[in-house]
């Protein structure tokens, strides 16, 4: 069953489209990537699935209610300013206000849940660590973490390995992977890393000169690998 | 410690200006954690100022539109606070807009506000001669001139806007955190920063009105930069603030007190200094934590 379909969807900055006639639809409990060369506009698609920039043109359409089932984002590490004086609980803890209206404060469900998506990511130990001294893998992991606390059916990451070291990346596929498995989570990610799909993704969106389209991971050929910095198969 | 015991006294003369001191230290602060963590600190200095110039605005336009005032009775402080109110919200919002829609340098932008500011607060005082030397007064802030309805006003609206900042405390820090989750999840965020503003608004302008845009300025920042050195979470840093700036606030009256000081640049002074001597002590701890054994 499709959980997203984007229809001949133009998306962009002001009025300035950077992707034009995207289409593509996304099953429930999907594990997709989105996958090009640096400034392809993985980002720019990403972000215009979530809401953060708008549709210029075409459909894109939820299976889902956005008000009471809301999307698990993870932006990307760098975008967040870390002289906030935020423990690691506290980063996870704003996740749950995803279905907390204004005025309703934070109460014993809410860090219990907080707590449940700390421990899912391996991190429960950290949790009133400050959140700015946490290594980038740890970062990516509260992020997740934080996704989590919001009880998505559909978890949307930027760049989940970007900067992080190759243990550490392991780490958070491996995570996403039994999201994926065991709670029925559909994941779509933005990466360049090929070799972190495999077994993982069951397709991937290749996003090249303002086109999308949806292949195997294992058919990927060389010169999309090469694009993309790594070898084929890699 | 006599000054103290005699500061607290019941029957003080000054015991208006002395709560009208702490209810400044205490609420600019919380308001402050924003401006620090936003990075808007450039903000606190501009927004002061231009509240000045709508002091000063306000009782130009009464000369003009309608004629002399009687200066020092209540319809003057109220035009003030009006000018204030009406300059402080105006620069904010315009700002907020710009910020989410130019392309030029924030602190450029602001930069420009306040040397506008300045200058427009001069030129109004200038322009208005009958009154200059009382609207200096106003302009510098007059916390001694507190009286026990002005301090009970300026109570209520600081009061307001400190339920409405611990009401919304999530929403708030949500949007400074991460303003994309916050769109993501639906939340009004448009709304929630107008708010914020708004409540900075308001305070800067009170502020201003009471205690002059040195003082303002300086509880907006001071505090909430001191609590950074020493808190690590979100709420305790929040409290730390206005605690550290209700505190020098009254250490900086009772010096004003026993020393026969300005008010305003005492309180500034010994908010600065705890400060300075909480950054100088974590440095200290930081580099003999890094020493070798």
């Amino acid at each position: 069953m499709c959980l997203l379909r984007l229809r001949d969807v133009s998306l962009g900055y002001g009025h300035r489209p950077v992707l034009e006639h995207v289409s593509l639809e996304i099953a429930r409990g999907e594990f997709v990537a989105l996958l090009g060369p640096n400034g392809a506009g993985k980002t720019t698609l990403l972000r215009g699935i979530v809401g953060l920039i708008p549709v210029l043109a075409g459909a894109l359409e939820y299976d889902l209610d956005r008000t009471t089932s809301p999307l698990g984002y993870v932006p990307q590490r760098e975008s967040l300013d870390p002289t906030f004086p935020l423990t690691v609980f506290e980063v996870v803890l704003m996740g749950t206000y995803a279905r907390l209206p204004a005025l309703r404060r934070v109460g014993r469900p809410e860090r219990a849940l907080a707590s449940g998506a700390l421990d899912l990511v391996g991190l429960g130990a950290l949790a009133g660590q400050r959140f700015a001294s946490l290594s980038g893998g740890q970062i990516q992991r509260t992020l997740i973490a934080r996704a989590l606390a919001a009880q998505p059916e559909f978890l949307l990451l930027d760049e989940p390995t970007a900067g992080v070291d190759a243990e550490a990346s392991a780490a958070i596929m491996a995570v996403l992977g039994r999201l994926n498995h065991d709670e029925g989570l559909t994941v779509l990610l933005v990466t360049h890393q090929l070799r972190l799909l495999q077994g993982l993704a069951s397709a991937v969106f290749w996003v090249q000169d303002g086109r999308v389209t949806r292949r195997r991971v294992e058919d990927i050929g060389a010169s999309a690998a090469a694009a993309l910095g790594a070898p084929a198969g890699a | 410690m006599s000054t103290v015991l005699e500061v607290l006294r019941p029957g003080f003369l000054l015991r208006d200006a002395m709560v009208a001191s702490i209810l400044v230290g205490v609420v600019c602060p919380l308001v402050g954690v924003y401006f620090v963590l936003r990075r808007m600190i450039f903000l606190g200095v501009a927004l002061p100022q231009l509240s000045a110039a709508g002091i000063a605005f306000a009782m130009l336009m009464h000369r003009t539109l309608i004629g002399p005032h009687l200066h020092g009775r209540t319809s003057d402080a109220m035009l003030a606070q009006l000018g204030a109110l009406a300059f402080t919200l105006g620069g904010i919002l315009a700002l907020a807009a710009l910020e989410r829609r130019g392309r030029e340098i924030v602190e450029a932008r602001i930069g420009m506000v306040y040397a506008i500011a300045g200058a427009l607060t001069i030129l109004f005082i200038a322009a208005d001669p009958w009154g200059e030397a009382h609207i200096v007064n106003l302009l510098k802030g007059d916390l001694l001139a507190a009286t026990e309805s002005s301090l009970a006003f300026l109570a209520a609206v600081l009061g307001v806007v400190v339920v409405v900042l611990l009401a919304f405390q999530k929403e708030f820090l949500l949007v400074s955190f991460d303003r994309d989750l916050a769109v993501v999840f639906g939340k009004a965020t448009t709304t929630w920063d107008t708010v914020l503003y708004v409540l900075c608004g308001i305070t800067i302008s009170f502020g201003v009105l009471a205690a002059g845009p040195l003082v303002t300025f300086g509880f907006l920042l001071a505090p909430p930069l001191t609590a950074r050195l020493i808190t690590g979470r979100m709420l305790t840093f929040s409290i730390a603030s206005a605690a550290i700036g209700g505190l020098t606030a009254f250490v900086g009256f009772c010096a004003a007190y026993r020393y026969d000081m300005p008010l305003g640049p005492a309180e500034v002074a010994v908010s600065s200094a705890v400060f300075l001597a909480v950054a100088g002590a974590t440095r200290l701890r930081r580099a003999l934590r890094l020493r070798p054994a």
